[in-house]
């Protein structure tokens, strides 16, 4: 601990307090995941050193801006898009269902943004999105 | 001085709450320079543990409220670095409320007993004056000082140690495996030089 050097990890370790942050909601994916570092920065396709950055990005705002958002991001952390698009989805998915309050509010455009995006993304394949019914949601929630 | 002309293209950035990467790329920016000044305008004794919260929850308060942040005034990096080193102040006062709390050893009537009794080794050897130097003697970096003080406070939630290490990022398990492994090392050390002290 002699050679204590400033580091991002701590500043996004304070930042899970932020619920706007994604910081909180990735540490809860990657527990709920069972997942290291380096076991979610590969499903992102980035490098580990990367993780804080993402974890002090805001949250993909709500459909029409989601897809915009989550190419922001995937950009300034050199990631994957489908990847990242598939752990933000999951995550929105997890918070809707563990009935969070500003997720449920949130869910529904961001969940159809992500669906359309990757609609676009594989012309068309079938995503089977397991929690479709919560997505139900007018889009001005 | 008033912001300077990527501080202000930040500052609207993060103001008009339409850029997902706007905060993190000021975090990423300005971060470990934020950290560089307020540890040395604090001084030779500042804890970088604090600094570095301090610095954090300066950045985390500026992108929660951001219009609280007047361009014209001054420049964002000094509005950071003064908020930063206010709030360092502030929690660096708090532990030390806290510290003198927990360790009764400061307490003059505790003074000449055997107070440290957090491992058989350890019990009944050092007095209060003895301990805090000797803390300080054996261990001269600040988080190990504060885990030391985690330890010899019985202190058995593991979420201070973890704050204190960094380490809230990793699974549960591997917290729990570092902070035992952190707890033995420096309890060994303890012992040792308990060991090696010779007691009147």
């Amino acid at each position: 601990m002699s050679d204590f050097v400033a580091s991002l990890d701590r500043l996004a370790l304070l930042a899970r307090a932020r619920p706007n942050l994604l910081a909180g909601s990735l540490a809860r994916y990657q527990e709920q995941e069972g997942l290291s570092d380096s076991q979610l920065a590969a499903r992102l396709g980035c490098e580990v050193e990367a993780l804080a950055r993402l974890a002090l990005c805001e949250r993909p705002r709500p459909a029409p801006y989601f897809a915009g958002d989550a190419e922001r991001i995937a950009g300034y952390i050199h990631a994957d898009l489908k990847g990242l698009v598939q752990v933000l989805r999951a995550i929105e998915v997890r918070e809707a269902l563990s009935g969070r309050a500003d997720a449920k509010r949130a869910v529904g455009p961001a969940l159809l943004a992500a669906r359309d995006y990757d609609e676009d993304e594989k012309d068309g394949e079938d995503q089977g999105i397991s929690a479709d019914s919560d997505a139900d949601e007018p889009e001005n929630g | 001085m008033k912001a300077t002309g990527e501080e202000l293209s930040f500052h609207r950035r993060i103001l008009a709450r339409n850029d997902p990467i706007a905060f993190a790329e000021l975090a990423d920016a300005l971060y470990s320079s934020l950290v560089q000044t307020v540890c040395k305008r604090v001084g030779a004794h500042a804890d970088p543990v604090l600094v570095e919260e301090a610095v954090g929850q300066a950045l985390l308060d500026y992108h929660d409220r951001p219009a609280s942040y007047n361009p014209e005034r001054s420049g964002l990096r000094s509005y950071l670095v003064m908020a930063a080193h206010r709030d360092y102040l502030n929690a660096a006062a708090k532990e030390q409320r806290a510290q003198a709390h927990q360790i009764s050893l400061f307490d003059p009537a505790l003074q000449g007993y055997d107070i440290v009794d957090e491992r058989e080794e350890v019990e009944s050897h050092v007095q209060a004056g003895e301990l805090l130097a000797m803390i300080d003697d054996i261990f001269p970096d600040a988080g190990e000082r504060r885990i030391v003080t985690l330890i010899l406070n019985k202190v058995q939630a593991q979420a201070p140690y973890v704050q204190v290490l960094g380490i809230a990022h990793l699974p549960l398990e591997e917290q729990r495996k570092q902070v035992q492994l952190v707890k033995n090392r420096l309890t060994r050390r303890l012992r040792r030089r308990l060991n090696g002290m010779q007691f009147t």
